[in-house]
Formats: C-alpha cells, structure tokens, sequence
C-alpha cells in the first residue's frame, strides 16, 4: 500500500516537473527606454516571471511554453536588468540593459545668481543631458549655451558632452542688469537669469554743507567704474578726525548716495571709504 | 526659615535635576528609537577613490575624504533598504532621481514580497566631473557585489558580478548626496 502510494506521489511530481519547466531565457542584449519587447521562454506549464531592475523589483504568473512581454512601461529606467522565469523548483535567468532614449531633457545648473559686472569666468553653467524617462544620456551630444544680456545681442557657443554633461565659464558683462542663459539641445531648452550687479565703487566723492552747528557730508551718487549705479545697502565709511578725537559713521547707500550729520571740534579730517575703495579727503575748518 | 522646610528645599533641589536628566535620557531614546537609522552590524563598504583625471575643478582635500565616506554610508543605507523594503532609509544619502528610483523599486518589491540581499564587496571610484563652482561631482564606479533576489523566504537568484555605475552627486548641507545612480553596460563610457 505505501509502495504504491510512494509511487503515485512521486508520478506527480515528476508530472510537475516536466509540466511546469523553466528553460533558458532570452533576451536582447540591449533595448531603448520605453520600448516593449518580449523574453523567448521555451519552457513547459505555468511559472512565475520576475523582473528587477533599476526603479523595479516585479513578479507574476507566466506560460513558460510561450514568449514572455515586457511591457514598454516596464522598462522606462535605464540600466541592467535580470529577468527571472521559474517553474517548479527550477529557474532561470537573462540579463539585459536598458539604454537611454534621445535627448529629450535638460537640467541646467547656473552658479552664481548673481555676480559683478566685468569679471572674467565668474558664471559656470553646467548641463545634464537626459531621455524623456530621466535617463542619463552617455553618448556625445552638442549643447547650445547663449547668452542674451539686457542690451546688446546674445552670444552662443556649442560644448559637446562628456558622459552626458557639458559645461561653459562666462564672463560677466560690463553692463548691470539680469542675463538669460540658456543652454538648448534640439527643441528642448533650459533658461536660467543671472543678476549682473555693480561692482566695486568707482571715484568715490564727498561734498560738505552746514545744517545748524552739524556738518553734512554726502556722497555723489555712487557708481562703479563702468558707470552701473552700486546697489543700495552698499556701506559707505566716513571716518572724522578732530579735536575730539576719531570717529567712524558706516552709512548704507540710499537711491545711490550716503549721507551723514558731525558734530565738529575745531579742524577736522573727513575722509570716506567704500569696501576697498576709498574717496577724496575733506579737511574743515573751524566747527560750529 | 523653619528646619524642615530647609531639609524640603535641599531635597526638591536634588530631585528636581535629577528627574530632568531621567526625562531628558527617556526622551533621548524616545528621538533615537524613532529616527531612521542604519543597523550598526552592517560593515562600511570599501570605497577607493581616484580624482586624477577630474576637472575642470580640481577635488579638496576635504571633498576627497568626505565623497568616498559618504558613498559607502550611501551605499550601506542602499543595501539595508532594499533587504528591509524600507524607504525611510533612503532619506540620508540619496536625493533627486535616484531618490525617485529606489523608492520606486522598493514599493514595487514591497508590493510583490521581494527583496534583494547584497554582499558589498568593496567600490572602486573615479572622479570624472568636478562642476567650476563645486556644485556637482560626476564618478564612476566599479562595484563588486553579490545580489540575491529573494521571494518571500526563499533565495531564488545568486548573482556575483562587477556592475558599473554613473553616479552624479551634490553636496548637501553637511555631506556629499547621490543623486544620479544610473548602471552602464562593461566600457561605456
């Protein structure tokens, strides 16, 4: 009796394992993003079919005899994928890769926002080169980079990529004011603006008048050396010398000029300073 | 002031330090229970870095101590997550895209009762974009690994491979964040 049950169980699952049979799977080596294509079986019976790969990790019941699809949703992610198909206690595997599809993205890094005008290399635009599904784009393609400044026309320069990046230095412009910059491949493009500011204080100069028994000194309107109005906030120092010793007033520009009220002591000093800049001297006589 | 109200104060004044530092160390292991954390038995990967051939920046000393640390501790993070199905773990040393991808795989394994077991044996860096302003670092890696798939309990892949990686990081407020893992057939580039 238990030889014959022996036998009846093992006749099953012999039948189970010729019925439901993994064989070696095949698959392209490469494929395009976003593509469906399907895996050749060539095994028997049901099995279960598993998918991992860069942004998935799937499974579900497959006919080992017939083709396997993989559906083009499934494979948007470039890279290695293994691809595993099961039958009973047997399995087998395959091993493809993704590859990116065309340049259909960008992302562009700009350093800085915001950057003094007339300086040589001081903005760097970075791009990346992506598919539509985000994948990073290996091979060489040209990018565009152009600059469009305020006034005057625009400038363009093409880099090729090196492992899906391309990169340029710009200098700033002598003139203040945003510049768009915008690096293109193809019909897709990326648009950054660059706030080009003032530079140092250029010919700083001080004028002096009496309101009362207080000195007013003032700036003339402060500009840098390519006539850009310096921005306000910009802290203008007035340092006085007098009887009374030495004292130093920080001012912030206010619709371009600095201004301050002394008291004065007799013969004072004045002079004034902005940052590294310094301005003509005053010397007054005779405080109030 | 009476004796016993001085006895009472001296003792409320003990006590009450006392009982801040037991609340204090209570809420200490409250915070560090809560906190995502990656298991300590989980050895650093070996990471080896070369930066001779990036530009057009040139790697500070510091840059090139921190990348490779946190690269491993990415990486350690990466295999944790994917064995335990837990994106929480991701949020350390992973941003942007491939913050997007694993999350991703990671439901998808959850989903369907997988997960992948690595065996981290050792990554082998090269620096190849150093953005001018410092703002992005492009590397490729050699990774040396053993992946298991695993469905439910049962151990259904065995995999010992060299895979190749494009890796894209940024640096975040106190450490270097990958945010671009992207594997490369052997050759390319």
């Amino acid at each position: 009796m238990s030889a014959a049950l022996t036998s009846f169980l093992l006749s099953i699952l012999l039948t189970t394992a010729v019925l439901s049979r993994a064989a070696d799977l095949r698959a392209p080596a490469e494929i395009t993003a976003g593509t469906s294509f399907s895996i050749r079986g060539g095994g028997a019976g049901q099995g279960t079919f598993y998918l991992i790969g860069p942004a998935s990790g799937t499974k579900r019941p497959v006919d080992l005899a017939s083709d396997i699809q993989v559906e083009s949703e499934e494979v948007e992610r470039a890279g290695r994928y293994t691809a595993i198909a099961c039958g009973g206690d047997q399995c087998s595997s395959t091993h493809f890769y993704v590859r990116p599809g065309p340049p259909d993205r960008l992302s562009l890094i700009v350093h800085p926002s915001r950057v003094p005008v007339s300086n040589p290399n001081a903005i760097s635009a970075v791009a990346v080169v992506f598919d539509e599904f985000h994948n990073l784009i290996v091979t060489p393609q040209s990018v565009k980079f152009t600059v469009t400044p305020t006034e005057g026309s625009s400038l363009s320069q093409s880099r090729d990529t090196q492992n899906g990046i391309a990169w340029i230095r710009l200098s700033s412009a002598p003139k203040g004011g945003p510049a768009k910059l915008e690096a293109a491949i193809g019909k897709t493009f990326e648009i950054r603006v660059v706030q080009q500011v003032a530079s140092d204080a250029c010919n700083l100069q001080i004028k002096s008048s009496w309101i009362s028994q207080h000195l007013v000194l003032e700036t003339n309107p402060v500009r840098d050396c390519g006539g850009n109005f310096v921005p306000d906030g910009t802290v203008v120092s007035f340092t006085k010398t007098d009887e009374a010793g030495k004292t130093t007033v920080d001012v912030p520009l206010k619709k371009g000029i600095a201004k301050v009220q002394m008291l004065v002591s007799g013969h004072a000093h004045i002079t004034v300073a902005s940052g590294v800049v310094t301005g003509n001297e005053l010397n007054i006589s005779g405080g109030r | 002031m009476p004796a016993t109200q001085r006895a009472i104060r001296r003792a409320t004044n003990k006590t009450i330090p006392r009982v801040f530092s037991i609340f204090s160390l209570m809420a200490l292991a409250l915070i560090l229970s809560i906190l995502p954390k990656v298991s300590a038995d989980a050895a650093l990967p070996r990471v080896e870095l070369t930066a001779d051939n990036i530009g057009p920046r040139h790697m500070e000393d510091l840059t090139s101590k921190s990348v490779p640390r946190d690269y491993a501790l990415a990486w350690q993070s990466l295999a944790q997550a994917l064995e335990e199905n837990r994106r929480d773990l991701l949020n350390g040393y992973f941003t942007g895209l491939a913050k997007e991808k694993l999350t991703q795989k990671i439901a998808d394994q959850r989903k369907n009762g997988l997960h992948l077991r690595y065996e981290d044996r050792g990554h082998k860096l090269a620096g190849l974009f150093y953005s001018p302003s410092g703002d992005a670092m492009q590397l490729r890696d050699d990774a040396a690994l053993q992946i298991q798939v695993v469905d439910g309990d049962k151990v259904i892949q065995t995999e010992q491979l060299t895979l190749h990686y494009m890796v894209l990081m940024t640096p975040g407020a106190d450490r270097w964040l990958v945010r671009d893992l992207e594997t490369i057939p052997e050759g390319k580039p």
